[in-house]
């Protein structure tokens, strides 16, 4: 029995192989690396050279990186709110079941598998100012892309567009787990739709909804790649957001210090933003229906 | 789909009736507007791709193409933009990373799910915690590593990051594997199969949808890649398609037929893709939460 249970382990082990050089080398590695490098100053050409805390002293100070973080915080304000509420009204709408609505829900996912990259592009098209789309259609020509005013809500109004239909998906799969009985209770008892949907459907999408926010919250940090197509941080900084800061700062002016140390503060960012959601969504309300 | 409106066909006044299809009216009017505001980008992108320049700059933007013109894709399949290569590397860069995170993701999975060993509990938790960090924050530490290793601009700098496994693809399949039949796996056992035959011979055909979801994802992901090519192979020669494209876009600003040409091989072969598997993603997606 020992000699196989020792056998079964060895087998383990080879077969974690080699996963634990992806995990390790790859990805806590890289944490390691960046943590040390942001504690340097490298050009990518001289060697680098230690600066100590210089880095993270700059940050407190730059205006940029502030303005960073700002873009970064309205961006995920604006267009996550918006997104999780148009995509609970397209659920819900779709979960009504009428004839012939159902294969829509093929439509909404078409973002989700295109690259945002592409889609960008697209979009970059069809708000560009002399041969877009949308100002023949309205009949104007406003700058979409290039106001300092509008960029902002531009790329806003591009993030809901691509991940709302993603989102409904999963308030779909989280209505259709609520046992029907409760709405037929409900509505026995005179319940107004309004009130069907404060009572009922919002407290037992709360699962759905946590997991829905933090997923959200954690891509809108990193937003990338349709920043980068449609504005790429402009004008005059109006988009720049974290992402395209950091791969400025390392690629363009080759300061791979200082956009480590901003990736080391995302990073941190990010975990305080997860604990503190987890926080909020833990007191959980589940109607035990057995 | 189940519906959970009203399945109790109770009596009706007529204002009852009134306002349930005023209801509908709106449900159907919300949704087709919805469909039409998903689609437009999509359908205005591929027409404006088969229209000629002259077409383009003379006729209103959203107008069909008259005659329809494959004028662009030809240009861009030209030595001139040669976007076979980008096409070609993508399709390398998929095929490898798809089979080598199934691959390490399918042996990460099984050792997890079944098999015991000191330290698993442990080391699965880590692997779990990798799954917080954003790939922005490595991505600066990778291309200080790849770089020194000499890799940038090779092939193997664009997949060596991706190739053993996802801490993700290897979560979801433990969940699965784990709620694999045990008595299955122990009559093969006294049937006297191996670690190794149980897992090819069992589990795998066992849990062939999970498996084909995660190989969608995988291809979805790898495919649309685009910030870690970017940096680290900005070589011609090693483009990948989104990197291509958005070259192109930059360097031919307002040569809109031929960018969206692009746009449209970047987009359309996973459109395709997905519309062919649209029940298999749809269906796995409420149970995946990828991203």
């Amino acid at each position: 029995m020992n000699a196989r249970r020792r056998h079964e382990a060895r087998a383990a082990y080879a077969l974690l192989l080699p996963s634990f050089v992806g995990v390790g080398g790859f990805l806590l590695l890289p944490v390691l690396v960046v943590l040390g490098m942001s504690f340097m100053e490298w050009d990518l050409i001289s060697a680098p050279e230690w600066v100590g805390l210089e880095n993270y002293a700059y940050l407190l100070t730059s205006e940029r990186f502030a303005n960073s973080l700002w873009v970064t915080a309205v961006f995920t304000l604006l267009s996550i709110p918006t997104a999780i509420a148009l995509g609970l009204l397209l659920a819900i709408a779709i979960n009504r079941g009428l004839p012939g609505t159902s294969w829509l829900r093929v439509l909404y996912v078409l973002p989700w598998v295109s690259a945002p990259l592409a889609l960008g592009v697209v979009w970059k098209w069809i708000l560009d100012p002399s041969y877009g789309v949308l100002n023949a259609l309205i009949g104007r020509r406003v700058e979409w892309l290039t106001d300092p005013q509008l960029a902002l809500p531009a790329v806003v109004f591009v993030q809901v567009w691509t991940t709302v239909g993603y989102i409904s998906l999963f308030f779909l799969a989280g209505l259709q787990q609520i046992p029907v009985a409760v709405y037929e209770a409900a509505k026995l008892d005179g319940a107004a739709a309004a009130r069907i949907l404060r009572s009922i459907t919002l407290p037992l999408l709360r699962p759905t909804m946590f997991f829905v926010t933090v997923t959200s919250v954690i891509a809108s940090f990193q937003v990338f790649d349709s920043i980068y197509a449609m504005t790429r941080g402009g004008p005059a900084f109006r988009t720049d957001v974290i992402a395209s800061r950091i791969y400025d700062e390392a690629f363009v002016n080759l300061r791979l210090g200082r956009a480590a140390a901003m990736a080391v503060v995302l990073f941190l960012v990010l975990v305080a933003i997860t604990l503190i959601q987890q926080r909020y969504f833990r007191r959980r309300i589940t109607y035990d229906m057995s | 789909m189940a519906t959970v409106t009203s399945p109790t066909r109770t009596r009706r006044t007529p204002s009852a009736r009134a306002s349930r299809l005023l209801a509908n009216a709106l449900t159907y009017a919300f949704l087709l507007a919805g469909a039409a505001l998903m689609l437009g980008p999509f359908l205005f992108s591929l027409l404006t791709s088969l229209k000629t320049p002259r077409q383009f700059n003379t006729t209103w933007p959203v107008s069909l193409p008259d005659p329809v013109t494959t004028e662009n894709f030809t240009s861009l399949f030209s030595e001139q933009y040669n976007f076979v290569v980008p096409i070609a590397v993508t399709a390398q860069v998929v095929l490898v990373l798809v089979f080598g995170q199934m691959l390490c993701s399918i042996l990460a999975a099984y050792a997890f799910a079944q098999l015991d060993f000191p330290g698993r509990d442990t080391l699965f938790w880590v692997y779990v915690a990798t799954l917080m960090i954003p790939a922005v924050v490595t991505i600066i530490p990778l291309y200080s590593m790849m770089t020194s290793l000499g890799l940038k601009n090779t092939f193997l700098g664009l997949v060596l990051p991706f190739l053993f496994g996802s801490p993700y693809a290897i979560f979801l399949l433990r969940e699965n594997f784990r709620s694999t039949p045990a008595d299955v796996l122990d009559a093969a056992t006294i049937d006297g199969a191996g670690v190794w035959r149980r897992l090819w011979q069992i589990m795998v055909p066992m849990n062939k949808p999970i498996l084909a979801t995660l190989l969608l994802i995988t291809v979805v992901t790898q495919w649309n890649n685009f910030l870690w090519p970017l940096i680290i192979a900005p070589a011609e020669e090693w483009n990948v398609i989104t990197v291509a494209t958005a070259a192109l876009q930059t360097q031919y600003a307002g040569n809109w037929t031929l960018v969206m040409a692009a746009t449209t091989i970047a987009i359309a072969p996973l459109v395709t893709l997905f519309v062919i598997f649209q029940k298999q993603i749809t269906s796995s997606l409420g149970v995946t939460g990828v991203r």
